[in-house]
């Protein structure tokens, strides 16, 4: 059962106040500082009241506790068998990774189980050796903050070299694709780590900058009549991005919605695809680029 | 009257809040009839105690609306796992635990149910009013412990003897938790998982990352359960059109998780329609695992079949009734990333090249209606359009025509 006081963040919390009071660290705001870390905003009016009350009889009153280990619990059944459905993914090759222990545990689920069955079909090559080794190289890098000399080939096709401090690796689930988010780079500071033919340390004066340039946000405004089911469709389509709800007084509802800049021709195409379920209200800029492309199409003489 | 707590015993009773608050968001507090207000503000408070961090509020006419916002792209981990963290317990269960696994803290530690009281006893001394455990409680939690795998019970003489279940170690690295417990189906164990290691920093973020299908982890692990072992099952499933629970009977055969729209289905043979239909997984509750269901093989190996006419989610498996769908797309020189995209997105179509600026998909499917929106992306350069299903054909022109009006292009009232 996944819906466990097991993996609570209760639990979690006792086991690690218990740890630091066997360690002889029975400070008040340390003991407190655990409970903000792994529970809830207002867990704090609970856990360590309930530990000094002698509600939960874990902590006596002169702060000493009968137990005598570190708390720990052996992996459950469900623990055990979902990472066993993992080991089945190929993407697992990318990591380097020894799974001991699971020989006789059935997964929680298989390949054949489930399909992604609206992913794009360019996905990473995630079985190639020389993918896998830049892979695991660039996950390095960003570890020990270690500025790599990466050769790669642009979108015209040319073979292009550029220093660049990895930062993070962003994974779309649309594309199947992973990016190498980084600063330094003259060339930009995203790249699809398909792209890249080789990569190694670069060994030169380290970058100065360690934070990547935060992403140019801008918003759209759209009006979504509720005809077809397209509100539910169209929030829970936009739901990864920040955004707001509003019913207007004539029935409709606006969609607030911020977006990444880049982004802007993927917005388009996919407001698109609700057709006459959603207009663009703002700004402007984004409802002449939607009008362009109805004008191009209207000249295609369709009907 | 109850008193507010933070933790919650039934999943269920704060899944819906948790999807109308963050998919929705417009809905006042009045709007939220299916309880009490004063369950309303319980709920309301909860969140904001799991997610305050993304907890917004706009005062509007019906007064103030409270929602959540989350740029998934920002948050490297769900927040919406905070929620599968926050299972009440009494004050004995907690109590217990920890006693338990402490006196049971290494595997080759064997004790019988006698021995094990006696401990608890010793452990429990010196507080000012001692807990007591009978028999039957320390029974019936061992009992639930060697259900979940922690614990493991063996038959010594006539008598049970516990010890603690082997370790299995969790991956040192948290790197490759970190990046499945965001994106594999059931990813809260993987969360549950990093709990147990030191908090490291995270490597990875996550583009076009749906994260509402967390609040659906305890359905989907039965589901997948069930399909393990093959086993039929039975739920509640809300349907749209009724808009009430009716009780289903299904043997489910494959999750099919859309990564476009963020809604995740599960395919199941239905006896009762004697046809593999497609459920809401969001719509599905109370499910629970019956008997084994001799042709699961055979019902697989059926749906497979039917998945090279299928675009979506609808199966029809009715092949003498398929769908032809063919349109053609114009592709201008230096918009070769066009053609890309098409091979990319064609899924079960074909393309066909017509001319160096012409390029056509092909596909037959058994639901025309599910290509729609994929076909409406190529507004701008569609130049021919031919649907074996008339109906849908007309209303994709009629579509087109209302889009001309909508943004004031004139001559829009073709068809």
């Amino acid at each position: 059962m996944i819906f466990s006081e097991l993996y609570s963040a209760y639990y979690n919390a006792v086991a690690e106040i218990l740890s630091l009071v066997l360690q002889g660290e029975t400070d008040e705001k340390t003991l407190q500082q655990v409970v903000v870390r792994h529970a809830f905003s207002e867990s704090i009016l609970t856990v360590l009241p309930a530990l000094k009350s002698e509600k939960w009889q874990l902590l006596k009153s002169d702060r000493t506790t009968p137990i005598q280990n570190i708390p720990s619990m052996p992996l459950t059944t469900l623990q055990k068998r979902w990472l066993k459905a993992v080991s089945l993914d190929p993407r697992i090759r990318l990591f380097d990774l020894r799974f001991g222990g699971l020989e006789d545990i059935t997964p929680l689920f298989t390949p054949d189980d489930y399909v992604i069955y609206d992913q794009y079909a360019d996905g990473d090559p995630y079985c190639d050796e020389g993918y896998i080794t830049r892979f695991r190289m660039i996950l390095a890098a960003i570890r020990q903050r270690q500025t790599l000399r990466i050769e790669m080939v642009n979108r015209k096709g040319n073979r292009i070299a550029m220093h660049i401090l990895p930062l993070k690796l962003e994974y779309s689930e649309k594309d199947d694709k992973f990016r190498l988010i980084g600063t330094g780079c003259r060339y930009g500071e995203t790249v699809n780590l398909a792209r890249i033919i080789s990569c190694q340390r670069y060994s030169g004066s380290p970058f100065v900058p360690a934070q990547a340039c935060p992403a140019r946000r801008t918003a759209v405004t759209l009006k979504v009549l509720d005809e077809r089911n397209a509100l539910e469709r169209c929030l829970l389509h936009f739901a990864h991005f920040e955004k707001q709800a509003e019913r207007t007084d004539d029935g409709h509802y606006l969609v607030h919605i911020r977006y990444d800049a880049d982004d802007e021709t993927e917005m388009i195409i996919r407001v698109l695809g609700f057709g006459p379920l959603i207009e663009v209200i703002k700004p402007e800029r984004f409802r002449k680029q939607i009008i362009g492309r109805l004008k191009r199409q209207k000249s295609c003489e369709l009907f | 009257m109850s008193s507010y707590n933070e933790r919650i015993k039934n999943f269920e009773k704060v899944r819906a809040y948790l999807r109308d608050f963050y998919v929705y968001g417009f809905k006042s507090r009045v709007e939220y009839t299916r309880k009490s207000a004063r369950s309303y503000d319980n709920e309301r408070r909860r969140m904001e105690s799991w997610l305050g961090e993304y907890m917004r509020f706009v005062r509007t006419r019906d007064g103030k609306n409270m929602f959540i916002s989350i740029d998934s792209r920002v948050s490297s981990h769900n927040p919406f796992y905070k929620a599968w963290k926050a299972k009440s317990f009494t004050d004995k269960d907690i109590t217990l635990h920890f006693i338990l696994l402490d006196i049971l803290h290494a595997p080759d530690i064997v004790l019988s149910l006698p021995e094990i009281l006696r401990r608890i006893d010793d452990y429990l001394f010196g507080f000012c009013k001692p807990m007591l455990f009978d028999e039957s409680t320390v029974r019936k939690k061992l009992k639930e412990y060697i259900d979940e795998g922690i614990i493991v019970g063996e038959k010594e003489g006539k008598s049970m003897v516990y010890r603690r279940a082997d370790d299995t170690a969790v991956p040192d690295n948290t790197d490759a938790l970190h990046f499945y417990s965001e994106i594999a189906p059931c990813g809260v164990i993987g969360s549950f998982l990093l709990d147990k290691r030191e908090k490291q920093e995270d490597h990875f973020v996550f583009k076009h990352h749906y994260i509402t299908a967390a609040m659906d982890s305890e359905i989907l692990g039965i589901l997948f359960d069930a399909m393990q072992r093959k086993c039929e099952i039975t739920a509640m499933n809300l349907s749209r059109q009724v808009l009430k629970p009716s009780a289903v009977r299904l043997v489910p055969l494959r999750v099919f998780i859309s990564v476009q729209n963020g809604r995740q289905h599960l395919l199941a043979y239905q006896p009762a329609a004697k046809q593999i239909k497609s459920f809401r997984i969001d719509y599905l509750s109370d499910v629970k695992t019956g008997a084994v269901y001799p042709h699961f093989d055979e019902l697989r190996a059926k749906l497979n079949h039917s998945m090279q006419f299928m675009w979506g989610v609808n199966c029809k498996e009715n092949e003498k009734h398929l769908e032809h769908v063919s349109f053609t797309v114009r592709v201008d020189a230096g918009e070769e990333h066009m053609i890309r995209r098409l091979q990319r997105e064609k899924r079960i179509g074909k393309i066909e090249k017509i001319d160096n600026n012409h390029y056509r998909f092909l596909a037959d499917v058994y639901d025309t209606n599910e290509l729609i929106p994929w076909i409406r992306t190529f507004i701008c350069r569609i130049t021919q359009l031919h649907f074996s299903n008339r109906t849908v054909e007309n209303r994709f022109k009629t579509d087109l025509a209302a889009m001309y009006r909508m943004y004031g292009i004139d001559g829009g009232d073709a068809v």
